[in-house]
């Protein structure tokens, strides 16, 4: 055997020593395999996350997305133009009324117009996919969480770390001790975007402005930082129980209120602190949360994720043959999912990161779920949790006040 | 596409045209998303993995984007096909060859159901690269976008070698953009048309350019060929059309110039295709360059 062959040996060897242990099933990327029945969807909402969900449902066999529903006729037209066939609506309740054979809607409203179409749906029998925070209150988001473990359908959120085949592996990592004792956390999500949406009419411009609208807004910490305090929360299997942020208009000073730019430090009752930061005023480094543990750190990006262990870590012998990259002075070890198939096609090199996209993998588990009566990666429970907590991050926020979350803040009453 | 866009919007209302612009890319980004012939995740990709075995269905977008790619390959005979995904990464132009993989290629294998909105391949190892079209249709589809929002006049580009223009700017009745570095390189004259450019030099492997002669299934001579036309697409396909054989009927719409590249020595001058237009300024055209 030669060198080289020794080394596509062992990599293919560690290859399936990862995906036996750690990766999700390659079923995720065909959830209705085998199948012989079609799941109808529809989706509510016609804007960028409804646009961004046909787009990954047309790449699922099985899955016919017949109806969509927005109220904005400008947005609704431009979804219609998309695909032939699909039929147009411009309330829930006409579509719902109408489209009986719909086996499951999908919810891309406005965060704070999840509720009704979400509840609507659920009554009539429908599985639901909502995006996520549920909502921007806690009072909606319990009534959606409570009508979800009300029906017997399926309930998704849309919180993605948790169906995202590299955060599995990484959690899988986690759990087993890998990183030791935590000494803190730290999270961004940074990106170059005014959030601001022009429309011809004043009044349909304001209301697709809602980010902006500090009445219904959770701003940043909610609309951004709930998704990474819920990819926290799963590791650690805790949430937060206090809050403090502050935020301002760094860089658009264009008469908005909500900040472009804000700082988040959330704390748990062991004394672990995660430090959050947000701005709309420059892309670099975008989204990543790090986790720094005495033995190692994760440092997970969503499409990508790494671990880089300490001089002192103990090894278990596969590192020496795992994909590297180098940071500055670091060298990461890359956390691929679904390592064989990749080894056996050629293709565990660096820069290798999710085949498709965090949306899908949601979308993928939902869908599998309803096929086989499983129970979905993010339910409503832990969707309501993460809810509170983002709408807690907002709260500290705007206000400037430390906000404490109690252990009965979380639960559904 | 894997390239950098850049759009430039003429207008008093920064703060709208920012979001504008936002929106534009956001879309950008998803047609990307889709379109794309890197990696396994996109709609083509799906395309390219299926089709021999059944149809498979397509959004209205990608389903006039392959009837437009296989309209020009038809009126071309095939100098541009956009079937050629194989044969790129067989000559090392998308970094993902596989030596043993079947290479096929012929636009007239792939069949679409203008009923159903599926496409299936009769051939199989057949892949779709749209490469040479994706990236104008994307950037018609931005100018679209823009004109509903109201804007009247605007650059668009692609790269450099895809460009649309709305309107012209204030003062101008078209924009001039240089077709190369060099102070004397011809310009043209855009307003409310669509440009692009084809150079088999851009990006070589072993065998020569990226611009695949597909009568042959190997590179085709070095060349420059600059397509005018109504749209970025109809100008990004025929450009490589254009680029791998320059004695084809130009379609009425169409304005262009080819130029033989030499490498190692001087570029052959330019030379008008078609019927003469005066789309292009440049000394040797007889055309007299602004001051």
């Amino acid at each position: 055997m030669t060198r080289s062959d020794r080394r596509d040996f062992l990599q293919h060897s560690l290859g399936a020593l990862a995906a036996v242990a750690l990766t999700p099933s390659l079923a995720e990327l065909a959830p209705l395999a085998g199948r012989s029945d079609d799941l109808t969807v529809a989706i509510v909402g016609a804007g960028r996350q409804g646009r961004a969900m046909l787009q990954e449902l047309s790449k699922m066999d099985g899955v016919v997305v017949a109806a969509i529903c927005d109220t904005d006729p400008g947005r609704l037209k431009k979804a219609l133009r998309r695909l032939r066939g699909l039929r147009g609506y411009a309330s829930v309740e006409e579509l719902l009324e109408k489209e009986a054979d719909v086996g499951a809607v999908l919810v891309a409203t406005p965060t704070h117009l999840h509720k009704d179409p979400a509840v609507a749906a659920l009554a009539a029998g429908k599985h639901v996919y909502c995006e996520a925070p549920l909502a921007a209150s806690v009072e909606d988001s319990a009534a959606i969480a409570k009508a979800a473990r009300a029906s017997d359908k399926v309930f998704a959120a849309g919180f993605l770390a948790r169906s995202n085949p590299v955060y599995r592996l990484a959690r899988s990592f986690f759990v087993s001790g890998t990183l030791r004792d935590l000494a803190y956390l730290r999270a961004q999500d940074d990106e170059k975007s005014s959030w601001r949406v022009a429309s011809p009419d004043a009044e349909r411009e304001r209301l697709l402005n809602w980010r902006l609208d500090e009445s219904v807004s959770l701003g940043l910490p909610g609309e951004l930082g709930s998704h990474q305090f819920d990819a926290f929360s799963w590791f650690l299997g805790a949430y937060p129980t206090s809050v403090r942020g502050s935020g301002s208009v760094r860089v658009h000073d264009d008469g908005r209120k909500v900040a472009d730019t804000v700082t988040c430090e959330l704390g748990y009752d062991d004394g672990l602190r995660l430090q959050w930061a947000s701005t709309l005023g420059n892309s670099y480094d975008g989204r990543y949360e790090v986790y720094k543990g005495s033995m190692a750190s994760f440092k997970l990006a969503w499409t990508h994720g790494w671990m880089f262990k300490e001089a002192d870590a103990p090894t278990q012998g596969w590192e020496v043959y795992a994909n590297r990259q180098n940071f500055h002075n670091d060298e990461g070890i890359t956390l691929i999912a679904d390592a064989t198939k990749l080894a056996a096609q050629g293709k565990l090199k660096d820069g290798v990161g999710l085949i498709e996209t965090p949306l899908y993998y949601g979308l993928a588990d939902f869908v599998k779920c309803i096929a086989e009566g499983a129970s979905p990666a993010c339910g409503a429970e832990a969707a309501h949790r993460s809810t509170v907590v983002g709408v807690a991050a907002a709260r500290a926020t705007v206000s400037g006040d430390e906000v404490a979350i109690a252990a009965e803040d979380l639960e559904l009453r | 596409m894997g390239t950098r866009f850049e759009l430039a919007l003429e207008g008093s209302d920064e703060v709208r045209l920012r979001a504008i612009s936002e929106e534009a890319f956001e879309e950008l980004r998803a047609l990307e998303a889709h379109w794309t012939g890197f990696g396994e995740a996109s709609l083509v990709a799906k395309v390219n993995r299926l089709a021999a075995e059944r149809p498979v269905a397509l959004d209205e977008e990608t389903y006039a984007l392959l009837d437009e790619a296989l309209s020009v390959a038809r009126a071309s005979r095939g100098a541009f096909d956009p079937t050629l995904g194989a044969l790129m990464a067989r000559h090392g132009f998308r970094g993902d060859a596989d030596a043993g993989a079947p290479v096929a290629w012929g636009y007239e294998h792939v069949h679409l159901d203008a009923d159903a909105r599926t496409v299936t391949f009769d051939r199989p190892g057949l892949r779709l690269d749209l490469g040479a079209i994706a990236k104008g249709r994307a950037l018609d589809l931005l100018a679209e976008l823009l004109r509903e929002h109201g804007v009247e006049r605007a650059l668009l580009h692609g790269g450099t070698s895809a460009v649309v223009a709305l309107g012209a700017p204030t003062g101008a009745d078209a924009w001039l953009v240089a077709l190369g570095p060099e102070p004397d390189a011809p310009r043209a004259r855009l307003a409310g048309r669509a440009l692009a450019v084809s150079a088999s030099r851009g990006r070589v492997s072993e065998a020569g350019g990226h611009v695949l002669d597909a009568s042959r299934g190997a590179p085709a001579p070095a060349a420059t060929a600059c397509v005018l036309a109504p749209t970025a697409a109809g100008a990004d396909a025929w450009a490589t059309a254009l680029c791998a054989q320059p004695d084809l009927e130009l379609p009425p719409a169409l304005s262009a110039l080819h130029r033989a590249d030499a490498p190692e020595a001087a570029d052959a001058p330019w030379r008008p295709l078609g019927a003469p237009t005066n789309d292009f300024l440049h000394p040797a055209l007889q055309r007299e360059l602004p001051a």
